[in-house]
C-alpha cells in the first residue's frame, strides 16, 4: 500500500517565560482562536488559559471540549468563540473523543484523503473529567501515544455545576459536597489526587508539565512543546474559579502566581527523553501559605492547624522539588504560630528566595 | 455496471464475526476501535491480522473500554474518517452514554454487534437484550441471519448511513455464536463491486481546520425541540434512502433483500412467527416439517428493526390469525411482561382493520438454541389461541411449561 508522510507542524519557542502577565511580547501570535462573546464569569481562569493557550496553537488546530465549563459557559448556540474547529465531547470521553480526531488525521493524511500538515489537536478537559470520569480515557490516549494535547485546566472543583469536590480540590476546600460544619471542620478533609505525577509516571513516553495562568509565556511555551512533541502530550494548568474560590475577580493571574510562590502548585516539567523531572521553575519569591488562602472564601473557615497542614504540604512539595525550606515555612508548619483564618493575615510572613 | 466475466469474487468459508471483518475491509475504514468482550472479539481479532498482515491499512485502536471505543468512533467520525467498532452483551451498555450523542451530531459511524445476554450472570449466550436496549437512540439497526447475510449487511449499512441525506449511525447486528461462531459460505466480492456501490466517505461539516465548525453546543431548551425533530425526520426519511440502497446492492451483487421483512411460506398461513435473527434458520426447517404434516405455518423475520416499518409489519401479519412473537429478549414488566417485540408488533397492527392475536414467546433466551420441538410447541399453543379465538395466555417461558 502506497502511503503518504504525516509532516507534523513545528511551533518556535517564545523568549522571556518567566516575565509577568502584564509584560507586553512582541512574539506572541497575532491569532485569535478563541475569541470573546462567550458567557464566562469575570475574571475566569479557565477562560484566560483557554484563550493563552489556543493563542500559543495556533489557526491549524482543533480543540475538543469534553462537558465542563469551557463547554457549557462557552458555547451557546450559534455562538461559539471557537476560531478553530470546535467539537463538544462527553465528560468521560477527553482522551478517548481526542484521540479518535488525532487517529483519523493520521489514516486520513496517510491515505491521501486529506491533505496538509498534522494539525494541533487539544482537548481541554477540566480536572473533574480529567481526575476523575474521564481519567481512563486520558490514560489510554497518553498510553497509546496519539499526537495530541491534552489540556487540564484545573479549577480544583467541578465549577459548571455549582462547584462540588473533585479529586483535585485541595484539603480544607470547601464545595457544596465539602461544606465545614461542626463534625467537618476543614470541610474537605482529603489531598488532592497528584495527577501530574500520575501521567508523568504512567506514561513515561510524554511531554507532562504543570503551568498557572499566573505566567503566561511559560504556560504557552508549555502548550508549544507540547504540540511540537511527536506523540501524546498532558499539561495541567492552575486556572482559578472566582465563583468557587470566592475572591475579589480582578485578582485571578495574582492567584495564578500565589499558588506557586506558596509551594501549592509545584511548576516542572516531565522529560520524556530523559526520563527526568525538570524543577528549575522558581518562583520569584516563596511565601506562606497563608498569604494564597486568605485571599480566598473557600478557606475562610480553616483553623490554625488545618492551615498547619496545608502548610506541611507545601513544603513536601517544596522538597519535593528539591527546594531547601527558609526557616519561616518551617514553622509555618506548626499550629502554634499560626491563627484561625479569620486573622489570617496577622500570621502571614514572607520570605524571599533567591 | 461492472460486468460478471470481469468480477474477481471468490466464496470463503467463514463464520459471522469475520464476515464483518472481511466486510470492514472492503469498505477500506480508516480507524477500528477494538475491546475485547465475547462473542464479537473475533471480527477484531481478525481485523488486527489485517492491519498486521497491511491488507488493511488503518488506525487499529485497542481502547480502553467500549465507553472510550464509542468516543474514538464519535472523534474519529467527526473529523471524516469512515469508522468501524464494536461489541455485545454488557460491552454495548457500557457505551450507552455515546449512542444519542452520536446519532445527534450526526456522525455515521458502523458498529458491528454480535450479541450477548446481559449479567447477571456471566451468561456467553446470545439474546438480543443488549442491542435492543438501545434501539430507540437514532441508530439504524437490524439483524442478519447469517454469515452472508452479516457481510452483506455492513456494506449496506454504511452506504444508508452516510448518505448525506441519512447521516446516521449504525448497528449491524448479528446473534452472538448462532451467527458469530457459525462457519458457512460466503461470496467476498470483486472490489470493483464494491467502489461502485460506496463511494468514499464525506460528511458535510468535518472539524477540519480550513473550514472551523463547532458541533455540539450547549442549546437554550427551546433550541432542543428542533434538533430533535430533525433527527427524528432523518430517520423516517431514510426509510425511502434504506429501499433504495437495497435494490442497488441487488444489482451490482445479485443478492436481492426485502429491507423490512422475510416471508417464508406465508401464501396461504394462519399463524406465523415473528422474529429476528438466527433462529429464523431452525424455524424454517420447523415450518418445512409442519408443512409436510399439512400445518398452515409460516414465518415473518424482521430485517430492520429501526427504522420501523410499521405499515409493512401492519400488512403482513394482518393477513393471518394468529402471531406468535419470537422475543429473545427480555423486557422485564414490558406490556406483555415478555420481551420488547410484542409491544412492537401490537402498535404496527392496532390500526389494522383485520387484527391477528399476538402471543409472546420468551423462547431462546440465555443463548439456548429454539430446537424444531420447541417451534412445534409453540404452533400447537397459536393453533389452540386460532381454535378457541381468545388469549388465555399472553405470555409463555418455552421450556417452563407444559
Amino acid at each position: 500500500m502506497a502511503t503518504i508522510e504525516v509532516q507534523r507542524q513545528v511551533l518556535p519557542i517564545l523568549g522571556n517565560p518567566n516575565q509577568g502577565a502584564r509584560f507586553y511580547n512582541p512574539e506572541l501570535p497575532s491569532s485569535e482562536p478563541f475569541v470573546p462573546g462567550h458567557r464566562t464569569c469575570a475574571g475566569c481562569g479557565p477562560s484566560i488559559q483557554y484563550r493563552m493557550t489556543s493563542k500559543a496553537a495556533g489557526d491549524n488546530t482543533i480543540l475538543v471540549g469534553p462537558t465542563g465549563c469551557m463547554y457549557v459557559a462557552n458555547s451557546s448556540y450559534l455562538c461559539t468563540p471557537y476560531n478553530v474547529p470546535w467539537a463538544h465531547t462527553q465528560i468521560g470521553s477527553a482522551g478517548s473523543f481526542t484521540a479518535g480526531v488525532a487517529a483519523a488525521y493520521e489514516a486520513m493524511i496517510r491515505k491521501g484523503k486529506w491533505k496538509g500538515q498534522f494539525p494541533n489537536i487539544i482537548c481541554e478537559a477540566g480536572d473533574g473529567s480529567a481526575s476523575d470520569i474521564g481519567l481512563a480515557s486520558i490514560s489510554g490516549a497518553l498510553y497509546r501515544n496519539h499526537d495530541c494535547l491534552i489540556i487540564c485546566y484545573d479549577n480544583e472543583q467541578y465549577a459548571n455545576t455549582g462547584i462540588q469536590a473533585s479529586s483535585r480540590t485541595p484539603y480544607g476546600g470547601m464545595t457544596t459536597f465539602s461544606p465545614p460544619g461542626p463534625l467537618v471542620p476543614e470541610g474537605k478533609k482529603l489531598y488532592p489526587k497528584d495527577l501530574a505525577r500520575m501521567m508523568a509516571a504512567g506514561h513515561p513516553h510524554c511531554y507532562v508539565a504543570t503551568a498557572s495562568v499566573g505566567y503566561p509565556i511559560d504556560l504557552m511555551n508549555k502548550v508549544r512543546k507540547g504540540l511540537n512533541h511527536k506523540g501524546a502530550a498532558y499539561l495541567m494548568v492552575y486556572t482559578p474559579c472566582q465563583k468557587g474560590f470566592v475572591y475579589e475577580t480582578p485578582r485571578s493571574i495574582d492567584l495564578g502566581r500565589l499558588v506557586v510562590e506558596s509551594g501549592l502548585y509545584p511548576m516542572w516539567e516531565w522529560n520524556p527523553e530523559q526520563r527526568a523531572y525538570d524543577y528549575s521553575f522558581r518562583p520569584a519569591s516563596m511565601r506562606p501559605v497563608s498569604e494564597y488562602l486568605k485571599l480566598q472564601g473557600r478557606f475562610g473557615h480553616l483553623h490554625a492547624e488545618h492551615i498547619a497542614n496545608l502548610q506541611k504540604f507545601a513544603n513536601e512539595q517544596w522538597r519535593m522539588m528539591g527546594v531547601q525550606l527558609p526557616e519561616a515555612l518551617l514553622e509555618a508548619a506548626d499550629a502554634k504560630n499560626l491563627v484561625n483564618m479569620a486573622a489570617a493575615e496577622e500570621a502571614a510572613t514572607v520570605a524571599e528566595t533567591v | 455496471m461492472a460486468t460478471a466475466t470481469a468480477l474477481k469474487k471468490k466464496m470463503v468459508r467463514i463464520n459471522g464475526c469475520v464476515a464483518a471483518a472481511q466486510a470492514a475491509k472492503y469498505a477500506d475504514v480508516d480507524v477500528i476501535a477494538a475491546y475485547p468482550i465475547r462473542p464479537y472479539t473475533a471480527t477484531m481479532m481478525a481485523l488486527a491480522q489485517m492491519v498486521a498482515n497491511g491488507e488493511l491499512d488503518a488506525e487499529y485502536i485497542v481502547a480502553d473500554s467500549e465507553h472510550s471505543q464509542l468516543s474514538i468512533s464519535h472523534g474519529a467520525s467527526s473529523s471524516g474518517a469512515r469508522v468501524f467498532t464494536g461489541s455485545s452483551g454488557v460491552g454495548v451498555q457500557f457505551a450507552y452514554e455515546l449512542y444519542s450523542p452520536i446519532s445527534g451530531s450526526r456522525m455515521p459511524v458502523q458498529m458491528m454487534i454480535a450479541d450477548r445476554t446481559l449479567d447477571p450472570p456471566g451468561d456467553f449466550g446470545s439474546e438480543h437484550t443488549d442491542a435492543l436496549s438501545t434501539r430507540d437512540m437514532g441508530w439504524i439497526m437490524g439483524w442478519s441471519c447469517d454469515a452472508q447475510e452479516a457481510f452483506d449487511n455492513h456494506l449496506i449499512a454504511y452506504r444508508i448511513g452516510e448518505d448525506p441525506r441519512v447521516l446516521l449511525p449504525q448497528m449491524v447486528c448479528q446473534d452472538g455464536f448462532f451467527v458469530s461462531h457459525i462457519t458457512g459460505d460466503v461470496e467476498l466480492p470483486d472490489s470493483g463491486q464494491v467502489k461502485e456501490f460506496l463511494p468514499p466517505y464525506k460528511h458535510p461539516y468535518p472539524l477540519d481546520p480550513r473550514h472551523p465548525v463547532s458541533h455540539g453546543p450547549q442549546i437554550m431548551p427551546e433550541q432542543g425541540p428542533p434538533l430533535q425533530l430533525e433527527r427524528a425526520r432523518a430517520m423516517e426519511g431514510s426509510m425511502a434512502v434504506i429501499e433504495e440502497v437495497h435494490e442497488e446492492f441487488g444489482k451490482i451483487f445479485g443478492r436481492h433483500y426485502d429491507p423490512w421483512i422475510e416471508e417464508f411460506m406465508t401464501e396461504d398461513a394462519e399463524v406465523v412467527f415473528f422474529l429476528q435473527g438466527a433462529h429464523a434458520v431452525t424455524a424454517k426447517f420447523a415450518i418445512q416439517h409442519m408443512r409436510d404434516k399439512g400445518l398452515k405455518v409460516g414465518l415473518v423475520r424482521l430485517r430492520t428493526i429501526r427504522p420501523y416499518p410499521t405499515e409493512r409489519v401492519r400488512e403482513s401479519l394482518s393477513k393471518f390469525k394468529v402471531v406468535g412473537v419470537i422475543e429473545t429478549n427480555m423486557g422485564l414488566g414490558s406490556v406483555s411482561s415478555g420481551g420488547v417485540l410484542y409491544a412492537e408488533v401490537c402498535a404496527a397492527l392496532y390500526e389494522a382493520d383485520k387484527r391477528p392475536l399476538v402471543l409472546s414467546f420468551m423462547a431462546g433466551m440465555g443463548g439456548e438454541a429454539i430446537v424444531l420441538k420447541e417451534f412445534y410447541w409453540m404452533t400447537e399453543k397459536m393453533q389452540a389461541v386460532q381454535k378457541s379465538g381468545k388469549i388465555e395466555k399472553r405470555t409463555h417461558w418455552v421450556g417452563f411449561e407444559e
